[in-house]
């Protein structure tokens, strides 16, 4: 597990990193109450897209590994590329974990109304799943890390707005609202309003079980070895 | 008066960047259209359509960003990559520096001139009068110039200027009550009355095209005098570290 422990160190060695991992999430739980939308506070609605930009951050140190090197000494090494690949991951989505827990729980101790704040952790853990795994594919397609951010920085603007976080769906023309459907934002915000209106979990495990599927699909793209 | 000859390569050198014509142009581009498509039909309570309000400001947001560019090239001309031959070139090294924002905010503008101009003629936003909207989008990109080239010459981490550089464009952009809306109280209604270049901005253009001329130069001369007051701190800073 050396290399487990040693990307969370990683990851929050850099003052930037510890910004997005620490004062955000924070920041987030005090952020005030909608008046008609969105229907849960406003640090819940935009907490997905802090997801998004932190799974970015912490995938961009596989690229880093990959710039530096380090793919390259760790495939002559004593570590097959699949225990790098998971341990580097489990620390990620540890990192992840704790946040939401932190962002829910610590909402629900201010005095959020959150209605069911143990489903909508289960949402958040697998958004924040399926942005590490979206991030995973997109910096394999990049060679240096600033490119791959900027450009990410503004799919996240599109694809959050397509999705529905920073406006209802519902305003949205209907051509747009069909294509929302391929963004995993879209889910997101769907499983929200399941959060606050739904009753049937049936409905519930559907969202989940989407998000989960983006995650496989861009999990499996994401981890061919890519030494250059 | 060498300095001149090189404008010309500064400029090419950035309008070549593909990564700021696409943050800048292409997905601005891109969320105007969407917008547009989202409000399209729909008027605020004074009966104007809501996409000119819309339209304007993003323009503007777009154009507190525009000094990331002129601070990447200070920073590897003067401080990193290229140091040693910038120093060893026979000219002024200030009035180099000095052309380097001037390219900034001339291509900054220029993108502002194509959202501008892609804006009123493919959506019909109302700009009003055009000359006006140049000069408010100048002011934000010369304010934004400034600002980020404090930044670069006061924090010896050029990655943490970088990250302040963004905290000035997004905290006025939240602080304006673009992504949530703010707290009606007295601070905030303060801040954005009188301190908050976007709302400044968009004020001024509104202003003039509701023909409230004296409170429209009112809010662009506040811009002004933040940008004349800045740009001496600027020079002050700077001096310590370009010679």
């Amino acid at each position: 597990m050396t290399i487990f422990w040693f990307s969370l160190k990683r990851s929050f060695s850099n003052t930037t990193n510890l910004i997005f991992l620490t004062l955000f999430p924070v920041g987030a739980i005090f952020l005030p109450m909608g008046e008609v939308w969105p229907f849960l506070p406003y640090g819940y609605q935009f907490f997905g897209i802090i997801v998004l930009f932190v799974g970015i951050r912490l995938a961009t140190i596989i690229l880093e590994d990959r710039a530096k090197g380090v793919v390259k000494r760790l495939a002559v090494a004593p570590v097959t590329h699949f225990q790098y690949l998971t341990q580097n991951l489990l620390a990620f989505s540890i990192i992840l974990i704790l946040q939401s827990i932190i962002v829910i729980y610590g909402g629900v101790l201010y005095g959020h109304e959150l209605y069911h704040p143990e489903w909508l952790l289960v949402l958040f853990i697998s958004f924040s799943f399926t942005s590490l795994a979206v991030a995973l594919a997109w910096i394999s397609l990049y060679r240096s890390k600033e490119t791959s951010f900027l450009v990410y920085m503004s799919v996240i603007f599109l694809i959050v707005f397509l999705g529905g976080l920073l406006m209802p769906i519902e305003a949205f023309p209907d051509i747009l609202q069909r294509i929302a459907v391929i963004f995993p934002t879209y889910w997101l915000s769907e499983g929200i309003v399941w959060i606050v209106f739904g009753n049937d979990i049936s409905e519930f495990l559907l969202i989940n079980g989407v998000l989960w599927l983006y995650t496989i699909i861009f999990l499996v793209i994401g981890s061919v070895r890519r030494i250059n | 008066m060498r300095v001149i000859s090189t404008m010309k390569f500064t400029f090419f050198r950035m309008v070549r960047e593909y990564i700021t014509l696409l943050l800048l142009l292409v997905v601005p581009i891109v969320l105007l259209t969407v917008f547009s498509f989202v409000l399209e039909g729909v008027t605020t309570e004074t009966g104007e359509p809501l996409i000119n309000e819309q339209n304007v400001i993003f323009v503007l947001v777009f154009q507190m960003f525009g000094g990331a560019l002129a601070m990447a090239y200070i920073h590897t001309d003067f401080f990193t990559e290229r140091k040693q031959r910038i120093y060893a070139l026979p000219f002024n090294q200030t009035l180099y520096a000095f052309s380097i924002m001037v390219c900034g905010i001339v291509y900054s503008v220029l993108l502002g001139i194509v959202l501008m101009t892609f804006s009123e003629f493919v959506f019909g936003a109302d700009w009003g009068n055009w000359l006006w909207a140049i000069y408010i989008i100048f002011l934000l990109a010369l304010l934004s110039n400034i600002v980020c080239l404090i930044f670069t010459f006061s924090v010896n981490n050029f990655k943490i200027a970088e990250r302040l550089s963004e905290v000035y464009g997004v905290g006025f952009v939240i602080l304006a009550g673009l992504i949530f809306p703010v707290p009606g109280n007295d601070f905030f209604v303060f801040v954005n009355t009188y301190v908050n270049p976007i709302t400044l901005a968009a004020d001024a253009i509104y202003g003039m095209n509701q023909s409230h001329a004296g409170e429209a130069w009112f809010r662009s001369n506040i811009l002004l005098i933040a940008s004349g007051v800045l740009f001496i701190v600027m020079l002050i800073l700077g001096k310590r570290k370009i010679r």
